[in-house]
Parts: C-alpha cells; structure tokens; sequence
C-alpha cells in the first residue's frame, strides 16, 4: 500500500471511531435509525471484504437493465468482475483497486474524504478506510460518449463499501449509470460513495437506480463538485432494500453551473427510504432544479430532506425545487422538510412540499370515461410518479424502472399501453 | 331517453338546483342556456356524478334506471358522456390508453368481447379526423400541454370513440376562436344519430349557429324558466336573460 492510501485509511478509520454509525440524536440521521438494518453487519464492517461471490451469466442478466446499450462494468460485492470493453478514446473506466495499485495518486481522488462537506457521518469515514474497489471513471476533455456507462453492482448478501470516482473533462459530456441490484434473500449491506468532478461546461447525466433485495442496507453518498458553466443532471430512484439512504451533496462552486436533481422512492411494506439533499449555490449566475416525489404504501416510511443554501456571492441564483409524496395506506409515514437558507437579495427561489392523496378532478375525469375507481386510482398513482422518470432520456433505464415501480404498484393492463 | 323530476341540489348547503325538471327523448338536441351561476354546470355535474353535490329532493331516470344511484363509472359504461367545461390534465397518462380502457370496460360492461390494440387504434385514428386532431395527441399525456381549443376538441375526440347514448357538452364552445369552433361544431353535428341524445350548456347563441337544438331551455336561478325552440337562442341573443325572469316572475 502506498503511503498516500495508507494516510487516507487511516484518516477513514480515525473518523469512523470518533463518529461511529449515526444515531438518530443527529438533526439528520433524525427519522432514521439504523441501528436495527446495521445489527447484522457490526461485526464484519470493517474485515477485509471476502471474496464476491461467483454468479453465473444468467443471474446477471435477470438483474440487469434489459435491451440497454452501454458501457458495462459489473461488480460483486463491491468487487470489480467484469471490465468494460471497447471504450472509445479519452475514455477511460477502471476498476479503482487497480488504480489504488498502479496510479495511488489518480485512484485516491474519489476516496479522499472532506469532513467538513455538508452531511458527512460514519459511513462516509467507514468507506474512505475500506473500500478497496469501484470504478474510476474520466472522461476527457471535449469528449462525448456516445453510449452510457452501466455499473452493475450486485450484492450477495455480504459488505460491500464502494467508492467510485466520475471525472468528466471540460466541455465533455457523458451519461453514467449506476445500478445497484442483490440477490433474492441476501441480507447484505452496501455503502457507496460516488465523487463527481465537472470541470467547465462537463455535462453529467447520471442515474442512480437502488434495486436491492427485500433485507438488504444501502446507504450511498454522492458529492458532487461543480466548476464554471457545468451541468449536473441526476435521478436518484429508490425501490429496494429494507433501509435505505442517498445523500447527495453538489456544490456549485464557479459561475453558471447548473444541476437538476430528481428522485423517486417508492416504499411499501415495512420499508424505509431516505434522501438528503444539499445543493450549495457558491457563485453568482447558477441554477438549480430539484424535483423529488415518493409513493408510501403499507408501514413504510421515507424521508426527504432537501437544503438549498445561497451563499453572500452567489447573486442571480436561481433555484427552484419541490417535493410531492402520496401516502397509500394510513400507516405509512413521510417525513418531508425543504430547507432554504440565502444570504443575499439577489436570488430567485421556491420551494414547496406536500403530502397529499389524489386529485380528486383527475379522479372524476377517468371514471366519467368508464375507468374503475380502483383503475383511476392506480394509474394517476403511476402516474404521479413516472413524472420524476420521464426526464431520463435513457429509453431502456426508464422503461426498466417504470417495470419495476409497476409491480410494486399494480395496475391490471399493460404498461406500454398506459404511458404517454 | 332523461327525465329529471323536481331536481334540488345544494352545495355546501347552498341551494343551487330549486326544481329543474326537464325530459330529452332519443337523438334530441337539447341546449340549456343561462347566466353565469345558474346552475347549469352543477346540472351537468350531477348528471355525469361528480362528488360534492347533494341531491335534497327529485330524481333523474336515465333509460327507466336511477342515475342517482349510480357510480361515475357505471353511468360512463350506460352511455353517459360528459365533455368537460375545464378538461383536466393528467400528465402521464396516454390519450389513447385513457380511451381504450374506457371503451373496453364499457364493451365488457355489455358482454361484448374487449377490442385488441389494432382494431382500437383504426377506430382512435378514424375519429381522430373528425375533429381534425393532430395524430400526435393520441400518444401524449391527457390533455397535458393542449391549448384550450385542443382541449375541447380532444373532449369531442372522446366523444366520438366512446360513443355514448347521452352526451352533456359543458361550455364547450368557450374559449375557442372561430376556427375552431366551427371544427369543433362539425365534430359534433356528425354525432348526431336517432340513438343519441345531445345537451348543449352554453352561455351564448354562438354555438347554436352551428349545432341547431331542438329544443332550448333558459335556467336561471336553478331553475327553467322558459323552454323554446331555436328561436328562443335568438331572441336570447338579443334581449338578453332578464326578461325571461321578469316573465317567469309576473
């Protein structure tokens, strides 16, 4: 190991035993508690991980993104055990153990921690000391991909911290897929951060897709730093896993950065899904769009929590953002909280929250058409929440997470037939 | 075809309906004319089975069966057609699959066998002309992004898809120049059929130009005070509602 890597593990570890896992003394660990989702795991957080499990091509293939044409990287048990092929020139995604090896200096970047970035807690310290694999990705300057990038990461029900790094060059553009998927019964846990660097005007598409199994942690970081003129355009969705947590943190930090933030969690039995957002206005002339919704049913519970800070340079901010929740059933919870904080008169900004049922004009317009009450209900429920989905301009990506929201909210017809 | 007996309804315990009776046999035309806030949207409203309304005395038979006691639903499957004042947007639910459910749970509703997507969409593409809807509307979301015109050529579109026995047509010449209407107004005059029986709220005369009633009613203050023929839509035109009530009154 390397000297560079060496002090970032042990600044990890340093961190970690002062913080510990976070308890819900914490304003932003408040509505969850991980106690429970992180009893199986305690003793085995910090071992080197095993070895991933071997899983045959069909498998595979079951959890991955059909009909998608991409870049793939797969990864088992935050280990790297497929590599992509064929990456155009100035392209470049490696499997991050390597560069930690071969490059320390490059593969370094995406692990070293800030501890004083916005919602930084134990579990970012835990990865910074143990993650041993992900992907590195950089894309250079002036490059476009022309085909997403698709990180597949499985979990076979074991530890897995993972740490990607996505560095996307001046005025290059890309799409990355991260997936996150698990096998049927594992109880794993998985912990990811993911550091993006835009450089000027870098366009990033990037979509954040938390399919794990029922019994499954997943809690996921992703920091996002943004330089003049970039975009940053992000879903996050979250339809898996028994407890689940994404930060994302994006700093605007030059003049004319933009980001648009959506998600969707959708949560039913005993779920529970979290999302805390910071999205940090540095420089004059930025903008933001946050558009988060969730659908709750049975005694699942989700958080949101979305900060919008302006700071006192950041004039002609503009930023907008709004998080919609329907409740299904009346014991499932949502705990929603918008926090804007400006420090300065020269912004433009709104933000709104609500809980609520279904509109009741939609309601009557379906059934005055022959639609069921229960029909109606189901699809304007769809409905509600394919809007987050309909921005992601990834057929294959939305089309396979409009399935599988679809199953976990039923409708009886096709869904090919309902979508607009 | 309807009969309304003695109809009152209140909102919010405010009487809107105080005594509306009103009979529409088989391919009739019927227009209900009337100021603002005379309940004639409320009428409509009742009739289609929107929530919110209470019904304190009457009945309305609609084919010998009570329409009060049916759901929205049940009423659309009978042959019910409400073309709405303000048709709602419902983003993210596609046109067409909107009007293939509807026109399927009405065909199971009778017995008959479900149209597969082809069929359906050779029917969809058909009527889609008479109202001289871009093809591209049918794949998009409900009425999401329509102009008001599109709007209210879409609710003929439907229309003419779910071909119903009784069509309520709120408002639906406002808020469309005079292209449109004329469109619009063609739709519905293609619609009509000795089976099929056609009330017309509106506000104006405008739309009696192109779609002749046989019949024009004036409600006012929640009830009908004056039943006519198309003549009366002129006379309307020209001398206004208040000396209907002052008649009604003496």
């Amino acid at each position: 190991m390397s000297d560079i890597v060496r002090k970032v593990r042990e600044q990890g570890q340093a961190a970690f035993a002062r913080l510990g896992l976070p308890t819900t003394r914490l304003e932003t660990w408040k509505y969850t508690d991980v106690k429970r989702a992180m009893a199986p795991f305690l003793e085995r957080l910090a071992e080197a991980p095993a070895k991933p499990e071997t899983l045959d091509t069909a498998t595979i293939k079951a959890l991955s993104i059909a009909d998608l044409d991409a870049y793939r990287l797969i990864l088992v048990d935050g280990r790297m055990v497929a590599e992509a092929s064929d990456l155009p020139e100035g392209v470049h995604a490696e499997s991050l153990a390597k560069l930690l090896a071969e490059h320390p200096e490059q593969g370094i970047e995406p692990l070293g921690m800030e501890e004083d970035a916005p919602l930084f807690n134990g579990f970012v310290a835990l990865n910074a000391a143990h993650a041993q694999d992900g992907v590195g990705i950089c894309i250079d300057d002036k490059i476009k991909l022309d085909k997403p990038l698709y990180i597949l990461h499985i979990c076979s029900g074991q530890v897995a911290h993972v740490c990607h790094g996505i560095h996307v060059g001046t005025q290059a553009e890309a799409t990355v897929i991260e997936h996150y998927a698990g096998l049927d019964e594992a109880t794993g846990f998985t912990n990811v951060v993911t550091q993006v660097r835009l450089m000027q005007a870098g366009h990033l598409r990037h979509i954040r897709l938390q399919q794990e199994s029922g019994k499954q942690t997943h809690i996921g970081r992703v920091s996002v730093h943004q330089r003049r003129d970039s975009q940053y355009s992000s879903h996050s969705i979250a339809l898996g896993a028994a407890l689940s947590r994404v930060d994302i943190v994006t700093s605007l930090a030059e003049a004319g950065a933009a980001c648009n933030l959506n998600g969707l969690y959708l949560t039913t039995g005993r779920q529970h899904a979290d999302h805390h957002t910071v999205i940090d206005h540095k420089a004059p002339h930025c903008t933001s769009r946050e558009m988060y919704r969730g659908v709750m049913d049975g005694r699942s519970r989700a958080v949101f929590n979305g900060r919008v800070v302006v700071g006192e340079g950041a004039i002609k901010t503009d930023s907008a953002q709004t998080n919609a929740n329907l409740l299904l059933s009346a014991t499932a919870e949502v705990d929603t909280k918008p926090e804007l904080e400006i420090y300065n008169d020269d912004v433009k900004c709104a933000h709104g929250a609500t809980i609520g049922q279904l509109d009741p004009n939609q309601l009557f317009y379906l059934k005055s058409r022959g639609l069921s009450e229960d029909e109606a209900r189901q699809l304007l429920t769809f409905a509600f929440a394919d809007e987050v989905l309909v921005s992601i301009d990834v057929p294959a990506v939305r089309r396979h997470i409009e399935r599988a929201a679809f199953s976990k909210l039923p409708l009886g017809a096709d869904i090919s037939e309902v979508l607009a | 075809m309807l009969k309304i007996e003695n109809l009152h309804a209140s909102v919010d315990g405010k009487k809107i309906l105080k005594g509306i009776n009103l009979e529409i046999g088989s391919g009739e035309v019927h227009a209900i004319m009337g100021p603002n806030g005379s309940g004639k949207s409320t009428l409509s409203n009742i009739i289609a089975g929107r929530d919110g309304y209470e019904i304190t005395q009457g009945s309305i038979s609609y084919k010998g069966q009570d329409l009060l006691a049916m759901a929205p639903e049940e009423r659309a499957w009978e042959g019910v057609f409400l073309a709405f004042q303000y048709p709602v947007e419902i983003p993210g639910v596609n046109n067409t699959y909107l009007l293939k459910a509807g026109v399927n749970a009405k065909r199971k509703h009778r017995g008959q066998e479900e149209l597969d997507a082809m069929d359906f969409m050779q029917i969809v593409r058909e009527k889609a002309k008479l109202v001289e809807l871009d093809p591209s509307f049918l794949s998009r979301g409900v009425n999401e992004g329509f102009s008001g015109g599109e709007k209210k050529r879409n609710e003929i579109f439907q229309m003419a898809v779910l071909e119903p026995d009784l069509a309520l047509l709120d408002e639906t010449d406002s808020g469309l120049d005079i292209d449109a209407l004329r469109i619009v107004a063609h739709g519905v005059n293609k619609l009509r059929s000795a089976e099929r029986s056609i009330i017309m709220i509106t506000h104006y005369q405008r739309l009696l130009d192109y779609i002749q009633p046989d019949v024009v009613h004036v409600l006012a203050d929640g009830k009908i005070l004056k039943t006519g023929d198309a003549k009366l839509a002129l006379e309307l035109e020209e001398r206004g509602y208040d000396w209907v009530r002052e008649e009604a009154a003496a």
